[in-house]
């Protein structure tokens, strides 16, 4: 339904033809304007929390414009860390990461390409199945896939985080108009060699679908790393959460225990815990800019 | 389908089973692991919550059949319909300026301009910023007592607002975390849809003597409208199930404002109401896939025109 929509994979991002020498007129005066208030808008909250997550705690609420580099510390970073064990949120996190972005790497590409590159009966009609089930709002699924992971005994496991959800069909489907893409004759040369049909796909499809593959990569990381509905529901001790999850219970925590002014000064705590699990984001981003942004753009499709 | 057969004799009844099905046990093995997960983890609580649904049931017990007593008590509930509400209400202050503005910053991105890299990808940060970490900064800017937000009005003489704490400037405030975290995304597909206009129908429109002006409503806008229309039905979808922004900021308060239709539902597991929360969810399964469909068909009568 929402996927006959075609968008371009690989988002041109570079400029065009159509760029020399960039001159500034009086109307880019008026552009440059607006794109700095958004730019500005866009990066205040995130500069204000990195910046007050160093400051002392009561400066937090008494002085929430003043920065002064000088009383700058790690304090709130070791009292946070002290109050939430946010690296066993990591642990948990990566742990998620690895099992469930495996499994989607290895058996969505696998799928997509028998989808894609074999003839098999009821092959389009399977696939049409897959494809409906991307019609399903994932939230509909919420309370009864709780009390299946409760009748499983599963609650508070990995298996609740990682099954649930994994090989998502949408992953599937992006593949497969990637893997679509390859000539055909590509594959029947592989044959004649000798190659059955997974060594077909291990030495010919996979090398040229690898920057498909990175970006799919980074959009499940994605997917998985921001993971919040799910994990509030399936995990219910703090030694199994994930860091999303744990980064809310530090705000409840702090403004439960205490009262006005009390709360507001553990705020450098919350800005601390909120900054260290931005920050995997943000290196991750910088380093992968192009794949990122494809990988963003695929996920676009998912309607 | 044509089918090769791989193998040419065909003896036993399972080589003619292989054989009927294209020469190849391989393929179903290749897609068999999508279908386990999905029957078990997808297929399966959907038809379980479906029976549910026509079922008074709190958790523990045996459902007792009530037949639709609970989509029609759905029906008359204030709290359902409250719902229904918020979330049209969300969508009015998130869709429509968040899809113009991405518009526009979108076609400006798309000329020469110094820094253009250096405000893609500014724009793109908060898009990729986890939900909870910004929400927690959000409760912290915008709290009435002690947030920057009321300190720096209050040095302009404004009175303390209660941004999340009432119920005329909690929608607002949710609205603008959204309208700051997703504008990245919505600038990229409109400047990926704007960079793949050919030039010279810019050249030509020049050449007739257009403006800059009748240019971005003549050309871009329309020529844009797939993109637009597929942007319009990804935030209206994600509007509907909004979950965990109501969840972090305000627990869908105060007094109920910003119980989205999504949020709604985790309502009912915390009161262990599960067959009205399984009814609820198919109510809004309905909602989605209608809405899609409409918007669907819109679209794809725009192509024809």
């Amino acid at each position: 339904m929402a996927l006959e929509v075609k968008q371009p994979l690989s988002t041109s991002i570079a400029p065009q033809t159509r760029i020399n020498r960039p001159r500034v007129r009086i109307g880019d005066l008026v552009t440059y304007a607006a794109l700095l208030v958004l730019a500005l808008f866009f990066l205040f909250p995130l500069a204000w929390m990195m910046l007050s997550s160093f400051k002392p705690g009561q400066q937090i609420a008494s002085a929430p414009l003043y920065f002064d580099v000088s009383t700058f510390s790690l304090q709130n970073y070791e009292d946070m860390l002290a109050n939430v064990p946010l690296w066993v949120g990591f642990k948990n996190t990566f742990i998620v990461i690895l099992l469930k972005g495996g499994i989607t790497l290895f058996f969505a590409p696998l799928a997509a390409y028998a989808f894609a590159k074999m003839r098999f009966r009821g092959r389009d009609l399977l696939f049409n199945i897959l494809l409906a089930t991307l019609m399903l709002p994932p939230i509909v699924m919420l309370i009864p896939l709780l009390l299946q992971m409760g009748a499983l005994k599963w609650i508070d496991t990995f298996q609740a985080l990682v099954l649930p959800g994994a090989i998502g069909a949408f992953y599937i489907f992006l593949m497969r108009q990637q893997i679509a893409d390859i000539p055909d004759e590509l594959m029947e040369a592989a044959r004649i060699d000798g190659c059955n049909s997974f060594q077909t796909y291990w030495q010919i499809v996979i090398p040229i679908v690898r920057p498909a593959l990175a970006a799919l990569a980074i959009l499940v990381f994605l997917d998985i790393y921001n993971d919040f509905v799910w994990p509030t529901l399936a995990i219910h001790s703090i030694d199994m959460q994930t860091l999303q999850v744990m980064l809310s219970y530090l705000y409840t925590q702090i403004n439960n225990a205490s009262v006005g002014t009390a709360g507001a000064n553990a705020w450098g705590q919350v800005m601390a815990a909120s900054s260290l699990a931005t920050l995997p984001l943000l290196i991750v981003f910088i380093v992968l800019q192009r794949q990122f942004i494809k990988g963003i753009m695929a996920g676009a499709l998912k309607g | 389908m044509s089918l090769k057969p791989t193998n040419a004799t065909a003896s036993g009844p399972i080589d003619r089973l292989r054989l009927w099905l294209g020469g190849s046990y391989a393929p179903y093995l290749y897609i068999a692991p999508f279908f386990i997960v999905f029957l078990a983890f997808g297929f399966y609580p959907l038809a379980y919550a479906f029976q549910l649904s026509f079922t008074s049931w709190r958790g523990a017990g045996i459902p007792e059949f009530i037949g639709l007593e609970n989509y029609t008590f759905l029906l008359q509930n204030d709290f359902f319909w409250n719902s229904i509400f918020n979330s049209a209400v969300l969508w009015v202050l998130i869709v429509p300026v968040q899809t113009l503005m991405a518009i526009f910053i979108a076609s400006m991105l798309s000329r020469p301009l110094w820094f253009r890299s250096f405000f893609r990808v500014t724009f793109l940060i908060p898009y990729l910023v986890p939900l909870v970490a910004i929400a927690q900064v959000w409760l912290i800017l915008f709290d009435s007592d002690f947030g920057a937000i009321n300190t720096l009005l209050g040095a302009i003489g404004i009175e303390p607002i209660g941004w999340l704490t009432t119920g005329a400037w909690a929608k607002p405030t949710m609205a603008l975390l959204v309208f700051w975290k997703n504008s990245g995304f919505a600038i990229l597909i409109m400047l990926a849809a704007i960079q793949n206009i050919p030039l010279d129908v810019y050249e030509a429109a020049a050449l007739d003597g257009a403006n800059g002006f009748q240019k971005f409503f003549r050309i871009t806008v329309p020529l844009l409208r797939r993109s637009i229309s597929f942007y319009v039905i990804i935030a209206t979808l994600g509007v509907l199930q909004m979950y965990a922004e109501p969840y972090v900021l305000t627990e869908g308060g105060p007094y109920n404002s910003t119980m989205t239709a999504g949020y709604a539902l985790y309502r009912y597991t915390q009161n262990l109401d599960l067959g009205t929360g399984a009814a609820n969810s198919f109510l809004l399964m309905i909602i989605v896939v209608i809405l899609s469909a409409v918007m669907l068909k819109m679209m794809s009568g725009n192509d024809e025109d």
